[in-house]
């Protein structure tokens, strides 16, 4: 790839480059050793800083409220898996099968919400779960289920659930959109000789599409992990992490510490350790899946 | 065998019957939203679910007037708009230079954008408003942009670098032969050929900057400078039981992305899975 004829000054080949390293440092690379910095001190926004050391990270090490909101991720990205890649396989298993019609359109609509806006999506279902006026009250009494109606999002013990629904609703479409993409490269005579031998609906999606699909479901896992270590808006605008602290995550806490209690030194600790935690995290998770090989 | 097949086509309308009901449950909170905010509130206190009998527009006049939904979505209009440009454009460059040539610290800097599409963001919210309120950066118009593009930068070159690599070089020898300037050769000959990538960078981009909350929230302060999704925020503080009302809100800031995903769902299926996929 290295046609020297056409190759500029290395001089002209670092002006190019430059604008777009320039803001990329300022805004990622920069924040870093800033807050890293801003970490080492009790500071609270003003001028007054006392310098702590490590003693935020120890404090952040032992902070039950900090694991708990991490406990919460950890909680989220069990239940997106299981309901968002899980419905996903199902449904995208079915939607390959002959017998469906109208293929496309159930794609489009299912792929919809992936685009909103998670700031409106947690409006949407603050106003499904309401009480007097929601969806979800509606649905129940009108299916004479009353019994089950709870307060969705003020009831500490459920709430970690209540807010998971919205997300996995929310981008059941994306994954759905990943699997149908694989299960359309898989060779089609495999499947006719699978047919040849008898095997049934079931059985083929069980024993060929399955295992074929292993990588894919690999990085689909990945993704959910990746994309719900950084859950915020959805959860900020339903409940903003209560009651209480039920329903706070990683980023929730650091917002409440930084901007609410103006806590800017340990919010910055904080935000080491959620970088941490999810690279942590995300790394672990490839390790044990036998690494991305780039599929689908 | 007759009954066989009575059996398999039972199965089929059962399975058709299933998924439609499937896709309808996810689309029917988004119909419920557009419909219930043509009703009163009256209406909607009394029965929720029902169709609006006399439609009326008062709540996106209210939603307008007090809620002064246009200046938001004037904002997220300016700020999509400008950070696009400048995805579209550093993004271009970059991923051209990745591509075509050999340097030393190219795969450092590759890498480098890379990991931006691997870290996670909340992570910066703190450390960029640290590092803004430092610099007196925050709460201007244009204090969007920066984030914005920083983020925006990485699937961008990724995407173009992986199109611009399937052009074959002998296009761009053969221009240069002839005696044509790197600067031309890019403009009027690489550029055209990377429309369709383009074009979906410039789709995807321009939706997540639109639905982009968390930064906004923190970097801007003045009424008259948040965008979409952080005005919505105050609006439901002050209408919280009005829900008619907050529901037309909902709908304006949601229109525009609903548009421009009816028009090119394709494209920006196809773009965020590859780009997703591959990071």
């Amino acid at each position: 790839m290295n046609h020297k004829l056409m190759r500029p000054k290395t001089e002209v080949l670092l002006g190019l480059l430059s604008p777009g390293l320039l803001i990329y440092c300022f805004i990622v690379v920069l924040p870093l050793f800033v807050s890293f910095r801003y970490s080492l001190f009790d500071w609270s926004g003003g001028i007054n800083m006392e310098f702590v050391g490590l003693g935020n990270y120890i404090d952040l090490v032992q902070d039950g409220d900090f694991w708990f909101s991490f406990k919460n991720n950890v909680m989220i990205i069990m239940l997106s898996i299981l309901g968002q890649v899980g419905i996903a396989f199902v449904v995208s298993a079915l939607l390959m099968s002959k017998l469906l019609k109208w293929r496309e359109f159930h794609r489009v609509v299912i792929f919809l919400p992936v685009v909103l806006s998670a700031v409106v999506i947690g409006f949407l279902w603050t106003i499904i779960y309401s009480k007097d006026m929601g969806l979800l009250n509606w649905i129940l009494k009108a299916l004479h289920l009353e019994s089950f109606i709870i307060p969705w999002l003020d009831d500490p013990r459920y709430v970690i659930y209540t807010v998971t629904i919205p997300l996995i609703w929310q981008y059941i479409g994306f994954y759905l959109i990943i699997f149908m993409a694989a299960m359309q490269s898989i060779p089609k005579d495999i499947f006719e000789v699978a047919d040849i031998d008898g095997a049934t609906g079931i059985k083929k999606a069980v024993y060929i599409t399955l295992p074929l699909l292993y990588d894919t479901l690999k990085v689909a896992i990945m993704l959910c992990i990746a994309g719900n270590m950084k859950v915020f808006d959805h959860i900020y605008v339903m409940t903003g992490g209560g009651p209480g602290k039920s329903s706070t995550v990683m980023a929730q806490y650091a917002y409440d510490n930084s901007f609410v209690m103006f806590k800017l030194g340990y919010g910055s600790a904080i935000s080491i350790g959620i970088l941490v935690l999810s690279l942590a995290l995300i790394l672990l998770s490839r390790k044990l899946m036998g690494g991305n090989k780039n599929e689908a | 065998m007759k009954r066989r097949r009575l059996l398999g086509k039972t199965l089929e309308i059962l399975l058709n019957v299933m998924m439609l009901l499937f896709s309808f449950a996810c689309i029917f909170p988004l119909i419920w939203m557009t419909y219930s905010s043509l009703k009163t509130q009256k209406d909607f206190s009394l029965n929720i679910i029902s169709l609006p009998l006399a439609p009326q527009f008062n709540n996106y006049i209210e939603a307008i007037r007090t809620g002064k939904m246009h200046i938001f979505f004037l904002n997220s209009m300016f700020i999509g708009i400008i950070s696009v440009v400048f995805i579209i454009a550093i993004g271009f460059i970059t991923a051209y230079c990745l591509s075509r040539f050999n340097f030393r610290g190219r795969n450092l800097i590759y890498v480098l954008f890379l990991f931006g599409m691997l870290v996670p963001v909340h992570s910066l919210l703190v450390p960029v408003f640290v590092q803004f309120k430092w610099l007196g950066l925050l709460n201007k118009r244009l204090t969007l942009i920066l984030p914005y593009v920083a983020f925006g930068l990485p699937m961008a070159i990724f995407l173009l670098e992986s199109f611009i690599k399937t052009i074959p070089i002998e296009i761009e020898e053969a221009a240069c032969i002839d005696g044509s300037p790197i600067a031309v050769t890019l403009m009027k000959i690489i550029m055209p050929i990377c429309r369709p990538a383009m074009s979906t960078v410039l789709i995807l981009t321009f939706l997540h900057v639109w639905n982009e909350f968390p930064f906004a929230l923190i970097l801007i302060k003045s009424d008259y400078l948040k965008t979409l999704p952080v005005g919505l925020t105050n609006f439901s503080g002050q209408y919280s039981v009005d829900y008619p009302r907050l529901m037309a809100a909902l709908v304006i800031a949601t229109l525009p992305v609903i548009i421009v995903y009816l028009l090119f769902s394709k494209k920006i299926i196809q773009g965020m899975t590859a780009g997703a996929v591959k990071g």
